[in-house]
């Protein structure tokens, strides 16, 4: 199978958010691209949609999406997906991304990204949702590994299968989120690399990495730090496997300069230029040495911190600049 | 209902709920027989940490789109509030950003707030805040489409309105007093002082209000109701007699005005 399902490469980009929307206007630095969260922009007009033509005229942007509920009691709401059509058209992101997951129920959006049990009944509902979704979108849609805070217990597979098989038998790509992968391993005492190895790595089309906060009984994917060096092993990893594969850094709370952004980017592409090397060595049946593992006792959120408890579920709204 | 409709029911019932999980000796064999728990954490806690997500998430929103409410009202009374509302409407729409659309008659209907007339006030214009924030754009009025329009076609002219725009009337300067509160300026809570209150999006999109006269009001609502210029400011004169020579008088500047701050937008002759 072609690699990323035949979608571009679109290198190492950042999520955009309002308060880097002046200087990115006003300096246009460079940056290989931009995730925008789909929600935020489903509205008639105003500043949004302002900012997202004034930033498409010189970035490609990605979709991102927290609210199909892919997995929910009802099927994804035919209203919200013809509103995401429409931008899709507008924006033509080479791909749209959502969750594996459920938001809510008939009659209460929770607004959250709530895992699914790992169940033949579950893969077969979201592979027959994911494959009619992608049909009316008329775009590759690609699902998002969750960061999850509990496990079920009527789950029959491991969470790689489970993805691996809905991915498979959809024909849709996978949005690779390697600090999911290491927040989820965490909490409930799975090996992170057994999930990077076990994926089908050819439909993996974009990665996301992001700080967490991690609280010692659990982390709480936050989004609101640097990639901690686990994460980037694991990012290491994934590159190998996958090849050069599209990536962007989320950073949604306690959101910092662009420039801290914009290094921790440049710091990805280090990762995944050396990962690349690494992986067309092991190609061409080249010698590659044996990288060591991150490990040790994982670091602990500073006491200031244990008490930022909100997880992000997508990024901050679009919303009246702060006086 | 399939198996896992029937889960994804309970789990949103338990997620909603006001108190603890973890503290509620009912909810814990529930929780055991829909989560694994692990070393660290039992079934109800893994539970527990989605249920006050729940909270944080929706409260968070609502501080954000309800500042001035907030600041009104103090955290006591403002956090029984928003529990009292995501009890009473739970949140429907995909986006966060509809969550507060029934707050303002819900502040209404909560007589025992302190301080209740000045939080509806409040509460309305916050509300049409986010309206306006993200309404339709509309293209700004073309000044050589006025030039054009023939002096006898503004008898039967429709001015029309910016979808950015809202009217109110308020008993009180909340709109000044939400800026002092935004602004973490210091602030007493304002006597009764009824206004007239234009919430809108300007040409650089960004929000404003402005206070108007009775009688600029009353022209503008007639306005947005269709009604064409002359009988727009024959109703208005008829609303408020007092301002009737103010409105003939200051006609052409009002209209000068309202299109520089982007409220008229075309005229359909």
């Amino acid at each position: 199978m072609t690699p990323r399902l035949g979608l571009p490469d679109l290198g190492v980009g950042v999520g955009l958010r309002v308060p880097h929307y002046r200087r990115i206007l006003d300096e246009r630095p460079s940056i290989d691209f931009f995730e925008v969260i789909s929600e935020n922009f489903l509205v008639a007009g105003g500043k949004p949609r302002y900012h997202l033509s004034a930033v498409r005229e010189t970035y490609r942007v990605v979709q991102h999406g927290v609210s199909m509920s892919i997995g929910g009691p009802t099927p994804p709401d035919a209203e919200y997906l013809a509103q995401l059509k429409r931008l899709v058209q507008e924006t033509r992101t080479p791909w749209l991304s959502d969750h594996f997951c459920w938001c809510g129920v008939p009659g209460a959006n929770l607004h959250d990204l709530l895992p699914l049990p790992y169940t033949e009944e579950v893969v077969a509902l979201v592979v027959e949702r994911a494959k009619r979704v992608q049909d009316t979108l008329g775009v590759r849609l690609a699902l998002e590994n969750t960061s999850s805070y509990l496990s079920y217990t009527g789950s029959t597979m491991p969470e790689w299968e489970f993805i691996s098989r809905i991915a498979e038998e959809a024909d849709i790509g996978l949005m690779f989120d390697v600090n999911n992968v290491y927040v989820s391993a965490y909490n409930h005492g799975f090996d992170p690399y057994e999930l990077v190895r076990n994926v089908p790595h050819e439909r993996i089309v974009q990665i996301h990495l992001a700080g967490h906060t991690n609280l010692g009984r659990y982390i709480l994917d936050t989004h609101s730090d640097h990639v901690i060096d686990p994460v980037w092993d694991l990012y290491r990893e994934t590159v190998e496997l996958a090849g050069s594969v599209s990536t962007i850094i989320e950073w949604d709370d306690r959101i910092p300069e662009l420039e801290v952004l914009m290094a921790e980017a440049d710091k990805a592409k280090v990762v995944r230029d050396a990962a690349l090397a690494r992986r067309a060595r092991r190609l061409a049946g080249q010698p590659v040495p044996e990288i060591e593992h991150h490990r040790g006792p994982p670091e602990l959120a500073p006491a200031a911190l244990a008490a930022q408890r909100a997880w992000a579920q997508g990024g901050p709204r679009e919303h009246e600049e702060a006086p | 209902m399939s198996g896992v409709a029937e889960l994804q029911a309970q789990l949103a019932e338990l997620l909603q709920r006001r108190r603890a999980l973890d503290t509620d000796p009912t909810v814990r064999d529930q929780a055991a027989r829909i989560a694994t728990g692990n070393d660290r954490l039992s079934p109800a806690e893994q539970l527990e940490l989605y249920r006050e997500q729940f909270w944080l998430r929706h409260t968070g929103s609502l501080v954000e789109d309800f500042e001035g409410l907030g600041g009104i009202l103090g955290q006591h009374d403002w956090e029984r509030l928003v529990e009292d509302y995501l009890a009473a409407y739970p949140p429907r729409s995909f986006s966060l950003r509809d969550l507060g659309d029934r707050l303002p008659a819900f502040v209404e209907q909560s007589t025992w707030l302190p301080h209740h007339a000045l939080a509806v006030d409040m509460a309305r214009v916050e509300w049409a805040y986010i309206e306006v924030f993200d309404a339709a754009d509309a293209t700004p009025l073309d000044p050589a489409k006025l030039a054009s329009i023939p002096e006898q076609a503004w008898e039967s002219a429709r001015l029309v309105l910016s979808p950015a725009l809202r009217l109110l009337e308020v008993g009180y300067p909340v709109a000044a007093l939400r800026r002092a509160i935004r602004h973490k300026d210091p602030f007493s809570l304002p006597g009764a002082a009824a206004q007239k209150l234009v919430v809108y999006r300007d040409g650089a999109r960004n929000l404003q209000h402005q206070v108007v006269s009775p009688g600029a009001f009353a022209l503008l609502q007639a306005l947005a109701s269709g009604q064409a210029l002359v009988p727009a400011c024959q109703a208005a004169m008829a609303e408020v007699p007092d301002e009737a020579p103010r409105i003939e008088a200051e006609l052409t500047a009002w209209f000068q005005d309202w299109a520089a701050r982007a409220w008229v937008v075309d005229v359909l002759v």
